[in-house]
């Protein structure tokens, strides 16, 4: 790969003056010796794991990052690289400012891939576990590393002082930025974050972390889709639709839920030994489920409901609580 | 990034993209300036090179190649061009076809000539080449041939070939490229009396037009946006056409790199930086001489038209009353 970035550079583009064969030796050495093969391949890697659709932006963004994150101490990006603008001092920098940093850059890393794109998301999720692990004052930060399901769990109460884990309060911070990133009104995602609650005093072992980042990233997700669903629901001009429509929709959806259930939210946590026993039956519950929300079964649920049921209307923000109350019944708690 | 997608394989993500030209073109950047850009840096550099490619503001300066070499470098140089050169626009100059060039040469110093024509000839309907032309239409006009510049010579050629009257089933339309085209377009000058007038059947051009699209990947206007210009009339010439695309806002949209006519010249900041300007030159000897309330009348009109240049302003002073356009033009 290293190679390939050599030979293409090697080639004169279009626009440049032919006549380079000179001086192409020295160009490798110097483009081998700062590193650019690597630094190019690493990108490269970066932005086809996350298969963004805009991927100069993409780019732009890792470049950025990169440069804050290598060249602590000297002038932030000076044109256009938004946030990361700020000087990275980390001495100087009072600690606020530099877990506020912090965050950013794990949020950053959050946003790279989809969930469902579950290895990328996986790596990271674990650079921002690392990241955010960094704020807890230590002296050798860099190389700290955990296995990735082992962390310090024995001693979840030790506190942020002995680095074996995110601080409670950043963890919670970190949840809230992803749901109200995710489009989710905090008054909807505050009774999820209620169940993935930890103490600020407590230090979050991966694991706990890691459930809590997918579980909020996937409840985006469901919230975004029951949106959509009401939209499909009421007609547009019509106003808010009928609260019997509405209770028929997520009547369907409950039911579906409930056949998946049992395998469905909390997929990560302890499913590791069971897996894979459990991956055919999972499978077979799911199709069952996707069978009984498909258009068919709601559009006929949905003929019954506009006869019989309750009179009224439900406006949006009833039935997207009402959805999000089915989906936060089947989240486990973390205790 | 929508999960329901199927997954494109890398390679096709990449070349889809465009993003390997831009890396390979760092590189080389990189390598024609290495003391420049290395002090700060390589990452930097990188970091620094993909903003100015987001921004659009990459395309400064360099050479044609690059700027023509994909869609959002085209649309970067026609904003750039836009916002280099709108208050021409506000103090409503008209300009010619070469002095449209020189200051496209400016911002590109091998800018070739022969683009610049063909969008004077939109405007102008290939009639008069050397007439004056306002900048918006020179723009709207200049922004269509560029950004889709292959996609027109090949309509080009179609059109020939159905006023030689050659059947459109048998047109072959090769990769073109500038060269083959200029004698074309000269070939078509020597009977262009008596065909401008006619142009072509709508319905049999809208055909070949929509064959053309199957051909082309993704650089035409909307099929949609074609289909309904080419309804307005029966028969219509290859300029009236393509000044219709040029005029149409939902290509316009598409583009993605121009507001709309009607916000073209809106540009609150560099009016504000004008009035800045002119009140410095103008208010310090004239304050200390003339009245308080001549003074006051003077800084009045001076607000009222700040789009004309300071060349007119000094005229006005001279004049008795605010000027119009007509006494300005017959001084001229």
């Amino acid at each position: 790969m290293a190679d390939k970035e050599k030979r293409r550079s090697a080639v004169p583009p279009p626009g440049m003056p032919a006549g380079k064969a000179t001086k192409s030796d020295g160009d490798r050495e110097f483009l081998s010796q700062a590193g650019v093969g690597e630094l190019l391949r690493g990108a490269i890697l970066k932005m086809v794991e996350a298969r963004s659709d805009d991927p100069i932006g993409f780019l732009a963004d890792h470049f950025c990052n990169l440069a804050s994150v290598t060249d602590t101490g000297t002038a932030g990006c000076s044109s256009g690289c938004g946030e990361e603008e700020q000087q990275l001092n980390g001495g100087t920098m009072c600690a606020g400012a530099q877990e506020q940093q912090l965050l950013n850059r794990a949020l950053w890393h959050l946003r790279l891939a989809h969930h469902s794109q579950r290895s990328a998301f996986s790596n990271n999720v674990r650079v921002a576990y690392d990241l955010l692990n960094l704020t807890t004052p230590r002296e050798n930060v860099g190389d700290a590393p955990e296995g990735p399901d082992g962390s310090s769990a024995d001693s979840p109460t030790e506190g942020v002082e002995g680095g074996g884990g995110v601080s409670g309060s950043l963890y919670t911070h970190t949840l809230q930025c992803l749901c109200s990133e995710g489009g989710v009104p905090a008054s909807t995602s505050a009774p999820l974050l209620r169940c993935l609650h930890c103490h600020n005093h407590e230090a979050v072992p991966y694991d706990v972390f890691r459930y809590g980042v997918l579980t909020c990233a996937v409840f985006s997700d469901y919230i975004r889709q029951a949106q959509r669903l009401y939209a499909e629901v009421c007609s547009p001009d019509a106003g808010p639709a009928s609260r019997a429509l509405g209770l028929a929709v997520l009547g369907t959806l409950k039911e579906a839920l409930e056949t998946s259930q049992g395998c469905d939210a909390n997929c990560c946590v302890n499913a590791n030994n069971k897996a894979c026993l459990e991956a055919n039956v999972k499978a077979i519950r799911y199709l069952e489920a996707s069978a009984k929300i498909s258009p068919y079964k709601l559009a006929h649920v949905m003929v019954g409901g506009q006869t019989q049921g309750p009179g009224g209307n439900m406006d949006a923000k009833e039935f997207e609580n009402e959805a999000a109350e089915l989906f936060i019944a089947r989240v486990k708690v973390v205790s | 990034m929508n999960r329901f997608s199927p997954a494109v394989p890398a390679d096709e993500y990449l070349s889809d993209s465009n993003v390997l030209l831009y890396l390979s073109d760092a590189v080389a950047q990189l390598l024609d300036h290495k003391e420049e850009y290395t002090q700060f840096g390589v990452i930097r550099y990188f970091a620094e090179y993909f903003s100015s490619v987001k921004n659009g503001n990459h395309v400064l300066f360099r050479e044609f190649n690059y700027i023509r070499a994909t869609p959002h470098n085209r649309a970067s140089f026609v904003r750039v061009f836009w916002r280099c050169y709108r208050q021409i626009g506000k103090s409503g100059d008209l300009l010619s076809m070469l002095e449209y060039r020189s200051l496209l040469q400016l911002l590109c110093p091998d800018f070739p000539v022969e683009l610049v024509q063909s969008a004077a000839r939109i405007v102008l309907m290939d009639d008069a080449i050397d007439c004056l032309m306002s900048f918006s239409d020179f723009l709207y006009a200049f922004q269509l041939q560029f950004y889709y510049q292959e996609f027109l010579d090949s309509v080009l050629l179609i059109y020939q070939d159905l006023l030689a009257g050659k059947s459109p089933n048998t047109v072959i339309v090769p990769t073109s490229t500038s060269i083959e085209q200029l004698p074309s377009v000269a070939a078509e000058e020597i009977d262009k009396e008596e065909q401008q007038q006619d142009g072509v059947e709508t319905s049999t051009l809208a055909q070949c037009i929509d064959a053309l699209c199957d051909r082309f990947k993704h650089s035409h206007p909307s099929r949609s946006c074609m289909k309904e210009v080419l309804e307005q009339t029966d028969r219509v010439s290859y300029y009236s056409f393509l000044m219709s695309l040029a005029k149409d806002e939902s290509i316009n949209q598409t583009i993605g790199a121009l507001p709309s006519k009607a916000e073209l010249l809106i540009d609150p900041e560099m009016d504000q930086e004008l009035d800045k300007l002119i009140a410095q030159i103008s208010v310090s000897p004239s304050s200390n001489s003339s009245g308080s309330a001549v003074g006051g009348l003077k800084e009045v009109q001076r607000k009222a038209s700040p789009r004309r240049n300071i060349h007119h302003r000094r005229r006005i002073e001279v004049e008795s009353d605010g000027s119009t356009e007509e006494t300005d033009s017959s001084e001229n």
